[in-house]
């Protein structure tokens, strides 16, 4: 009785409202992050703030609802409610007793700063050390940052030439990614596959988001590296940035995201630095990063180069599945929910079957997963047909998940709460019982002395027969 | 998220017509085409910050020619232009200081560089917008499958309307119209009855601004919103349209004229061949027969 595991990924969104608010009002301080929380809003809530980005007064509440439309009012709501709840914007008294609202005034400034400029500069740019010697094109950094990507992916599948530094191989196992017991390597874990199986910018985003939960316990500072990220995010892609003025454990992190292959740097003493493409789309890969995200997306993502590798997988109506690939990765993979035929130098030839899916499946992956797989890693032929899968093969494997799931299992906390409640009962009928007898007894005592007690005193006194008469 | 997957361009047309301009600096000396200027950065920068996917192209509308201020010809040529631009290290987001920048510079060249020739002094809109339309459906093609660019239009219109440009002008809204391209107006000084047609036909929103000085608020408040806020949005009504067409042999408004039956064409006078199509018109003899027919069919 295995109870599933499924990968959550959040947005930004959901992330920043878990934070507390004094990180919220501190994050707000920099222009990088104010621009990436503002493109996340809701599109009527963007509206919404550059229509008040320019004023100082407050608005009152019934102004700002009459922007809308009657019909839209739900819409309205949320974005008030979002707002609020991001702290973009909070409730002021007006001089006439109305409620108004004003725009967070220290975001108001840097979202105009990162508009209009005005601010100081967002980082020491690598014009100051003059023209790197060793500087690279935009190729070399777009190679360079998969390789490093890979080689955390090919550590997770245990390949044997994969190594990397004791940090990262414990941020693994506190992400739930991959296990490890006293005095072995690690392995990967059913969330880890399932992992495996999202696509560059959903595995970067959650990656990071288990980055940032970590951060704080290694005592670095979460709005710091926060701004930093946001930062990388908006800079232009081949330019070298100053690693000039930044703290201790920003060093460290710089280490890390170098590591991840979000910024390339060439010794790590260099001076400079290039942030790489992977970094530039972590926060536009943000709103994409679902498990189950829609085809149109994927098919979006995959064609991006953001992705690396273009398609390289057919997949037949015969449940045969080539992958035109060499990379070990890739094909540990593909194997991960199909039966190896054949191996050629630069193709592999695999079969989906009812037992390979079901041992997938029984790892933790779900159908939903591997279709994702196979349409976002799709060869260009297929992608030109519509559906880019053939749906035989999609319905079978969905088909095949559902054979596994005849059993319904509900949350397991339903359970222990029956449990619970037939303890409670048992209980509260036990000390009921108990409660009764002695009642029963005290009352029969009691009665019993009662009636001793007067017939004893009437008999005693005999002074009036009428009471005893009444008591018999 | 199928807003994150389309492109969404704006075109911002501006009028830079040198005439108008000037005398409007000896006007109201606070506002200037500078001001006017700034006020479409601050549009442009507004609308490239709400998503990644967002574009920004502007036209500068002269007396002879239209240019393009954003993005430029020396600015595609690679990375070399940009790195130049940029680097102005006051907390813009780097994007946004290379446009401004960029537009900055341009505009410079347009307004030092063109003289005004000859005594056309009007404002060549019609090939503004056609400059635009091009490019939109250059962009549009130049798109991966599977990503559609959901395109508008937006003019900021400081002179008077040309009658002269009249058959282009209604060329270039069918055109958006069949393209499904919005087409906005900003108007600064008097109303213009060509573009009120434009907005009113192609859907878009047609404003004259009241204050000039406030214009960037105008420009945020009214027309950053795209069409699908709009539907969300309370904007203001939609103005009364000037419907005059411009007749083709004096290029005069006219209420009451003369249509050719082959070609529509528009004409403020009757003239017996028409000039568009040269169609020989044979109306006015049997109308002087006509009755005569009737009355001999009643009297037999």
């Amino acid at each position: 009785m295995k109870l599933r595991v499924q990968l959550q990924c959040k947005n930004l969104h959901e992330y920043l409202r878990e934070l507390s608010p004094e990180i919220l009002d501190r994050l707000y301080n920099h222009p990088a992050t104010c621009l990436a929380v503002y493109r996340e809003l809701p599109s009527l809530a963007k509206n919404y703030v550059m229509r008040m980005l320019f004023l100082d007064q407050p608005l009152p509440q019934a102004a700002v609802a009459l922007w809308v439309k009657k019909d839209s009012q739900k819409d309205h709501d949320e974005c008030v409610s979002v707002l609020a709840g991001l702290r973009l914007w909070h409730c002021q008294q007006l001089q006439g007793g109305l409620q108004g609202y004003i725009l967070n005034p220290v975001f108001k400034d840097n979202l105009r700063i990162a508009l209009l400029g005005g601010g100081r500069a967002w980082a020491d740019e690598g014009s100051t050390l003059g023209p790197d010697r060793h500087a690279r094109d935009i190729d070399s950094l777009d190679r360079y940052a998969m390789e490093r990507w890979e080689v955390i992916l090919h550590f997770m599948v245990g390949s044997p030439c994969a190594a990397v530094s004791q940090d990262l191989a414990q941020l693994l196992v506190q992400a739930g990614l991959m296990k490890s017991e006293a005095g072995e390597a690690p392995y990967i874990t059913s969330a880890g596959f399932q992992f495996l199986l999202l696509d560059t910018a959903s595995q970067l985003w959650y990656f990071t988001l288990q980055y940032l939960k970590t951060a704080q316990s290694r005592g670095m500072d979460l709005v710091e590296i926060l701004s930093f990220l946001f930062q990388l995010s908006f800079s232009t892609l081949g330019r070298d940035y100053s690693v000039e003025g930044m703290s201790e454990s920003l060093l460290t992190f710089l280490q890390h995201l170098r590591e991840f292959g979000l910024v390339f740097q060439r010794k790590r003493k260099s001076r400079r630095y290039y942030p790489t493409r992977l970094a530039i789309t972590l926060a536009a890969g943000v709103t994409t990063s679902s498990t189950s995200s829609s085809s149109s997306s994927s098919s979006n993502l995959a064609s991006t180069p953001a992705t690396g590798d273009a398609g390289f997988i057919v997949v037949e109506t015969n449940y045969r599945i080539y992958a035109y690939t060499n990379s070990e990765l890739q094909i540990a993979l593909v194997a991960l929910f199909s039966e190896m035929l054949y191996r050629f130098p630069n193709v592999v030839v695999a079969q989906v079957t009812r037992e390979s899916v079901q041992q997938a499946i029984a790892n933790g992956i779900t159908a939903q997963q591997i279709i994702h797989f196979l349409r976002t890693r799709a060869h260009p032929v297929m992608l030109k047909q519509t559906p880019v899968l053939p749906p035989t093969i999609t319905d079978q494997i969905r088909l095949w998940e559902l054979e596994r799931d005849r059993l319904q299992f509900t949350e397991g906390k339903h359970a222990y709460l029956c449990v619970c409640v037939c303890v409670c009962v048992c209980v509260c009928v036990c000390v009921c019982v108990c409660v009764c007898v002695c009642v029963c007894v005290c009352v029969c005592v009691c009665v019993c002395v009662c009636v001793c007690v007067c017939v004893c005193v009437c008999t005693s006194l005999r002074n009036s027969l009428e009471f005893i008469d009444v008591h018999g | 998220m199928a807003s994150e997957d389309e492109i969404n361009l704006l075109v911002i047309v501006v009028d830079v017509n040198p005439i108008w301009w000037g005398q409007q600096a000896q006007r109201e000396p606070e506002f200037t085409l500078s001001k006017c200027l700034d006020a479409v950065m601050v549009m442009g920068n507004a609308h490239m910050a709400m998503t990644r996917t967002n574009k920004l192209a502007v036209i500068a509308s002269h007396c002879q020619d239209s240019h393009f201020l954003y993005p430029s010809k020396s600015w595609r040529g690679g990375d070399s232009g940009a790195e130049d631009a940029s680097s102005s290290g006051d907390g813009k987001y780097e994007l946004l200081s290379i446009a401004n920048n960029l537009i900055a510079e341009e505009i410079r060249n347009v307004m030092s560089k063109t003289e005004v020739r000859g005594n056309s002094t009007d404002t060549l809109l019609a090939g503004s917008l056609a400059k635009a339309l091009c490019y939109i459906n250059r962009v549009s093609k130049d798109n991966e499958v599977g990503r559609d660019t959901k395109s508008r239009l937006l003019v900021i219109k400081a002179a008077e309307d040309c009658a002269l440009q009249y058959m282009n002008f209604m060329n270039v809204i069918f055109a958006a119209q069949k393209q499904n391209i919005l087409i906005d107006a900003c108007v600064l000084d008097s109303d213009s009855g060509l573009l009120q047609q434009a907005c009113d036909i192609t859907g878009g929103l047609y404003l004259k601004i009241p204050q000039k000085l406030a214009l960037a608020q105008y420009l945020l408040w009214v027309f950053l919103p795209d069409s699908e806020q709009r539907s969300q949005l309370v904007l203001p009504p939609p103005a009364h349209v000037d419907y005059r067409a411009a007749c083709f042999c004096h290029r005069n408004l006219i209420e009451v004229g003369y249509v050719c039956s082959v070609c529509l064409s528009i004409f403020c006078n009757f003239s017996p061949i028409c000039t568009t199509c040269e169609t020989a018109f044979k109306i006015q003899l049997p109308q002087m027969v006509k009755p005569k027919k009737k009355k001999l069919k009643q009297s037999t």
